[in-house]
């Protein structure tokens, strides 16, 4: 067995273990209301959303309804994986993993890919009903462009919640600090990420929440740059020609990819000198 | 003379203790660990790792174990002295570690398989392990549903994947009901006929002079003491012992020309035990003249406990109720070490 399919193997035993567990099971219903029962609300021929605003095409119904990932799937994400390491660490576990020959950066990596992938097939699976149900809503099935776009920018929003909820796994003792701190980035960039901008904004002068402000448009693109969820928007804008906050994708992907190096490095690092 | 399966040369790690400052709440300094350790493990032979709590033995089976760092020195394997890599090390050693607390929904099997992947044991080895541990019949069992025993045997299992040179065991009869802890025993001899080399850390030092070839007398991080139950004991100068039991008046031991000091004599209402610190061969025909009532008569070797103390210089309380703390620093002081 090459150290790749030992990886994969790995993970795949993770993932399982994850997806069929209890809470999963007492996920999954928020995770359905949250995504497929958004989708069908703003696929809706006669919503309004505020500001007198309709949207024109199924991309844009599927944008709006991304909000269910940002608001469920990411903290579904965070609770399926804050324990990957600290309760086997608590257990005991752990110590008999690292003294196993496989190298620790490969462990690390199938905790991450379990974890990972436990969190999106199920959401994979709810993005696709989703598709399916502005099709019969709107009578309009998004490009391929679009899809491809739609499955990887959430599939990389969910690693990245999955990766910061290890590196607190990995490096609490407790698993309630764990969750706590990943609880606490999912309401961070969830919640308070716009009153980091408004503080932002009234540091550099720029006119705070004025809709039609370029300067505060820019401003907002350009920090949401440092929130996942907004490089996750920002990476979904990328197919909405009639958005326009000034970010080319370009500097969306690089930033994606900042967001995915950056933590997975952390994690594999600490799991290198991690003391069971 | 067994050959040597791996050296740790001057092995030193101390672990990190919290030590903050007002302004640096994140400082740690150096704390207790290993100092200069020097053991080699001889292939089909037992050492027994013993120490009071705190002595270091478990920082040692991981270092040992590939599982934490050296700061110092270097682990070789056989008589090359070129140190092993940390992943060739855990190719050839198993590792049991103290108390792992298996929990979850899986079955044994599965879990046992998991870590089985890791070493690239198939489905047959993963359950031959089982078979030899005894949790055939749980095979399919959730791990919730596991005594504190049968943990321990599937403990006992992962450390046996991939059938190691080097069998590492940290407290391994805790949690063992005597019939299993004797088959436990019986299974480590039988490895030990295949050559593998076990290392025995343990608490339980009164059931491991019968099984262990060697002993190593652990204390604050450093080794003591190492090398056979005898050679320790001669090296400690420690002699047989005397122990003799009887009823009725308690004889006039000093008349026998033997010092207080030499004698330990308690006494429970009509009986009477004494241990004299010197082999007595004539001891018994005296006092069997003099009209003593003698019940029990044998010369035995010095205990792990007594060896122990007289390593350590301390008393059996001392070094029982003593644990390290993170001041602790090693009874002798080498070179480059301490702050």
């Amino acid at each position: 067995m090459s150290d790749f399919s030992r990886i994969v193997k790995l993970a795949k035993r993770l993932a399982i273990e994850r997806m069929f567990s209890m809470r999963m099971y007492i996920m999954l219903p928020i995770l359905v209301l949250f995504i497929p029962g958004m989708a069908w609300g703003f696929s809706d021929p006669n919503i309004i959303l505020p500001g007198g605003h309709q949207p024109e095409n199924a991309m844009e119904v599927l944008f709006y309804a991304s909000l269910g990932v940002v608001f469920g799937a990411t903290v579904c994400a965070v609770l399926l994986s804050y324990d990957s390491v600290s309760r086997e660490r608590a257990s005991g576990v752990l110590e008999l993993r690292l003294s196993q020959p496989m190298p620790r950066s490969h462990q690390a990596i199938s905790i991450a890919l379990g974890a990972w992938k436990a969190i999106l097939i199920p959401t994979w699976v709810l993005l696709l009903l989703s598709i399916i149900i502005v099709r019969y809503r709107m009578g309009e099935w998004i490009t391929l462009g679009d899809f491809g776009v739609y499955f990887i920018s959430t599939a990389l929003i969910l690693l990245w919640y999955v990766l910061f909820t290890l590196m607190a796994s990995s490096f609490t003792r407790e698993q309630a600090t764990s969750i706590s701190f990943g609880i606490g980035m999912w309401f961070l960039f969830t919640f308070l990420w716009a009153l980091v901008t408004t503080m932002v904004a009234f540091a550099s002068g720029v006119a705070i929440g004025q809709e039609n402000d370029a300067s505060w448009i820019m401003l907002e693109g350009a920090l949401d740059l440092l929130s996942p969820n907004g490089v996750y928007h920002h990476l979904l804008e990328s197919r909405l020609p009639q958005i326009d906050r000034g970010i080319e994708p370009w500097q969306s992907w690089g930033m994606a990819l900042m967001w995915t190096i950056i933590p997975s490095w952390v994690f594999i690092r600490r799991m290198k000198r991690v003391i069971p | 003379m067994e050959e040597v399966v791996l050296r740790l040369e001057k092995a030193g790690y101390r672990h990190s203790v919290y030590a903050p400052r007002p302004l640096q709440p994140w400082r740690t300094r150096p704390g207790p660990g290993v100092f200069s350790a020097e053991l080699s493990l001889y292939e089909g032979s037992i050492l027994g790792l013993v120490g009071p709590n705190g002595a270091g033995k478990t920082t040692l089976l991981r270092l040992l174990a590939g599982i934490l760092p050296l700061q110092h020195g270097k682990i070789c394997s056989g008589k090359k002295t070129e140190p092993i890599s940390d992943q060739e090390l855990r190719k050839r050693v198993g590792h049991m570690p103290e108390q792992v607390r298996w929990q979850g929904r899986k079955s044994v099997q599965q879990a046992l398989t998991e870590i089985g992947e890791m070493r690239h044991a198939d489905e047959k080895h993963v359950n031959q392990l089982l078979k030899l541990v005894g949790l055939q019949s749980r095979m399919k069992s959730p791990l919730n549903e596991l005594s504190q025993g049968m943990r321990q045997r599937l403990t006992l299992a992962t450390a046996l994947l991939g059938s190691p040179r080097i069998l590492l065991l940290d407290e391994p009869l805790n949690g063992l009901d005597p019939v299993a802890a004797e088959a436990f025993i019986l299974l480590l001899k039988k490895l030990t006929q295949k050559g593998v080399s076990i290392v025995i850390s343990s608490h339980r030092v009164d059931g491991l002079s019968g099984l262990i070839d060697r002993l190593a007398l652990m204390h604050q991080g450093q080794i003591l003491a190492e090398g056979t139950m005898d050679g320790v004991a001669q090296d400690l100068g420690l002699e047989n012992k005397t122990e003799i039991r009887g009823n009725g008046r308690i004889p006039e031991f000093t008349k026998y020309s033997l010092d207080e000091e030499q004698l330990d004599v308690r006494s429970v209402k009509e009986s009477w035990h004494v241990i004299i610190n010197k082999p007595q061969p004539n001891l018994l025909s005296e006092l069997l003249n003099d009209g003593c009532f003698v019940t029990e008569w044998k010369i035995r070797q010095p205990n792990v406990i007594e060896m122990l103390c007289a390593a350590t210089g301390l008393s059996i309380e001392d070094v029982g109720l003593e644990v390290a703390s993170s001041a602790t620093i090693p009874l002798r002081t080498f070179g480059g070490e301490e702050e």
